[in-house]
């Protein structure tokens, strides 16, 4: 069966399939490059990367939950010149599609990395992660507020003409204000949603069992937290949405796009399967055949109220 | 989802032979020439129903026979699941992953070191190379639990027993045994796995004296090196710094930590 896979996003940002490696799931690149054939996957978006190297939080760094993951990793990374130096010219050979993840504590940290990729062969496009409910500081107060989260937007808008997504937090009372307010300061594209944050008591020790206190919960047990705030958003802005949360099958990915995502990433069930998205990738077509649609752009916002749903081009769905 | 797709360093393991060794405690052998590659101290990241997959060292590696034994007791859902896994059964393994032991130097004395469920990965060192015919001092909680003596034993190795009741060999902790070993062995080499206190104070006490080499445990996701979940505390050029037990180890050296 032919069937279109092609998902064009802002920019000329162009991805042979929608399936892209979630951040901080998949590495730098040559991890998983023994597992899957990372060239052929949509994209890579990479563990998240600073200006200096950040050590993370102390061990116990992840704990099983019903369906979910808690993890407290604190985006440990060794900076964004070694990843230039080590990883981007692997991932460059393999043909992959590189979304750089960045993170910082201060507006001016975030530029900083946005303008270090400016012009570095093999990077495709940036995410800007103002939603990592990790770390006290940085992150967690970006994604929180409109205001903020539109100033560091803005900051890595100007330092970069690469294709930006910013990530948003499901931790806040409305994901579609902060939506608002990232497309107005310039962001081409969102993905959503990072962890939602939790706790997991450790009955033998009496405590809280990560290191870091609390952590981001991620896998199955979030995937319909994750498919409210796609549908949310997608009737709130006009950008393009990368939609994730507990997929782990292309039935699921067909669930985002009908909400409103035009590409999807996957991340915990990588490590189950460390070649769950080639097979997603692979059973897509009969899927989305199996749903009425041609392509994968046709079942974009299908889910939508009638309002908001894309426009169809004849022949499309 | 429909079939599995397996690629390289996934491997799909007939159970050959399972064997409960003691209350709790269940030896699986597969069949794998691709995991009887493994070099002692590495383990399998073994898919069961939880959301993640579960690390078990490998007990035995026998590359003539293409088998390896994983050993391990139930103390979840997880190790509870591949407990009841039947002979002919198959099971989906990422491996063998980490760093292993290194080589134990021939002409300098040897001994290892276990505790508990960290002996089993000690009894394929100790075959792997055993011309160079270590000491053994293995410990447990309690009689039952002291695992492999006899596996050890048929390979000609004296073994000393401790166990924390007394109820085999001499009571108290491996440590004592060590302690006695240390002073009889200059220049040693010791290989030591188990509980992470026992792993600290077999650290401490060859400090300065012998070359120790320890295989930890950590609570991990991916298994090969891209979630950074499984990082312990060690020493980096200027300040601490994490690595990963999955990557850097399970194998350390002991004063390259920080304990
Ligand atoms: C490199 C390595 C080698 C190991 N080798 C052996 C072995 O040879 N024999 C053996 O009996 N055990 C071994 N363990 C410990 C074994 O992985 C755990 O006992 C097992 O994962 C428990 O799973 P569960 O679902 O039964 O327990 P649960 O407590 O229900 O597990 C919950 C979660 O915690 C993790 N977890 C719990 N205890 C541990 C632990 N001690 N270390 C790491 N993760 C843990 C589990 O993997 C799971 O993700 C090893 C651990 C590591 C890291
Ligand atoms: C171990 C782990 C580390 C993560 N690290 C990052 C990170 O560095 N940056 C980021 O933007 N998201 C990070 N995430 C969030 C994921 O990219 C993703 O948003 C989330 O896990 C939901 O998708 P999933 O359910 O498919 O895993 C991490 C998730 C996990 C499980
Ligand atoms: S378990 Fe993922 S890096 Fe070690």
């Amino acid at each position: 069966m032919v069937m279109d896979l092609h998902v064009s996003l802002p920019r000329g940002l162009t991805l042979a399939n929608p399936v892209i490696a979630a951040s901080g799931t998949f590495g730098f690149g040559p991890e998983y490059s023994r597992y899957v054939d990372i060239g052929s996957l949509g994209a890579v978006s990479v563990k998240g990367v600073s200006p200096e190297p950040w050590l993370g939080n102390p061990p116990p760094r992840v704990w099983e939950t019903p369906m979910g993951l808690l993890n407290s990793i604190g985006l440990q990374n060794p900076g964004m010149e070694v990843f230039v130096r080590d990883d981007l010219p692997f991932l460059r050979e393999k043909g992959a599609t590189v979304i750089v993840n960045i993170i910082g504590h201060t507006v001016d940290e975030y530029a900083r990395v946005a303008s270090r990729m400016q012009g570095e062969a093999g990077v495709a496009a940036l995410e800007v992660n103002i939603s990592c409910p990790n770390i006290k500081e940085g992150g967690m107060s970006f994604g929180h507020d409109p205001e903020q989260a539109y100033q560091v937007t803005r900051a890595v808008r100007q330092a970069t003409d690469l294709p930006v997504m910013v990530k948003l937090s499901p931790n806040v009372t409305s994901p579609a204000l902060i939506a608002q307010a990232v497309e107005q300061a310039g962001a081409d594209m969102i993905s959503a949603i990072n962890t939602v944050v939790g706790l997991a008591i450790d009955v033998e020790h009496r405590r809280p069992a990560l290191g870091g206190t609390t952590g981001g919960l991620s896998g199955p047990a979030i995937k319909p937290i994750a498919l409210r705030v796609v549908y949310d958003v997608a009737q709130s802005v006009s950008i393009p949405i990368i939609g994730m949360g507990g997929i782990a099958s292309a039935a699921d990915v067909l669930e985002f796009l009908l909400a409103g995502a035009s590409a999807v990433m996957v991340g915990t069930v990588t490590f189950q399967h460390p070649g769950r998205m080639q097979q997603i990738i692979a059973e897509l077509p009969q899927v989305l055949s199996r749903g009425g649609f041609r392509g994968v752009s046709g079942a974009v916002g299908q889910a939508l109220p009638a309002a908001s749903r894309p426009q169809t081009r004849g022949g499309d769905l | 989802m429909a079939g599995q797709q397996f690629h390289d360093g996934q491997v799909d393991a007939r159970i050959v032979r399972r064997e409960e060794v003691a209350r709790d405690h269940v030896e699986l052998i597969l069949e794998s020439p691709a995991l009887a590659r493994a070099v002692p101290g590495q383990f399998a990241h073994i898919l069961t129903p939880g959301m993640l997959r579960r690390p078990v060292s490998f007990s035995r590696i026998e590359p003539d026979s293409g088998r390896v034994g994983l050993l391990f007791q139930v103390v979840g859902e997880g190790t509870a699941w591949l407990a009841n896994c039947q002979e002919g059964e198959r099971l989906d393994i990422l491996g063998p992953l980490g760093h292993g032991f290194a080589p134990p130097d021939p002409s300098r004395p040897w001994c290892l070191v276990g505790g508990g469920v960290g002996i089993p990965p000690l009894y394929s060192a100790a075959a792997q190379w055993r011309e160079s015919a270590p000491d053994v001092i293995i410990g447990a909680r309690t009689r039952e639990w002291v695992l492999m003596q006899k596996d050890f034993e048929q390979l000609g190795l004296g073994v000393r027993v401790t166990t924390d009741d007394g109820s085999w060999g001499q009571a108290g902790t491996v440590i004592g045994p060590l302690q006695e070993w240390l002073e009889g062995h200059a220049d040693g080499q010791v290989f030591s796995c188990g509980p992470t206190p026992m792993l600290a104070a077999v650290a401490s006490a060859c400090r300065g004296r012998a070359a120790a080499q320890v295989a930890l445990e950590q609570r991990m996701g991916c298994g090969i090196g891209a979630c950074l979940a499984c990082v312990v505390p060690a020493r980096g050029q200027t300040q601490m710094e994490y690595r990963r037990v999955c990557t850097e180890g399970p194998v350390f050296l002991a004063e390259e930590l920080i304990w």
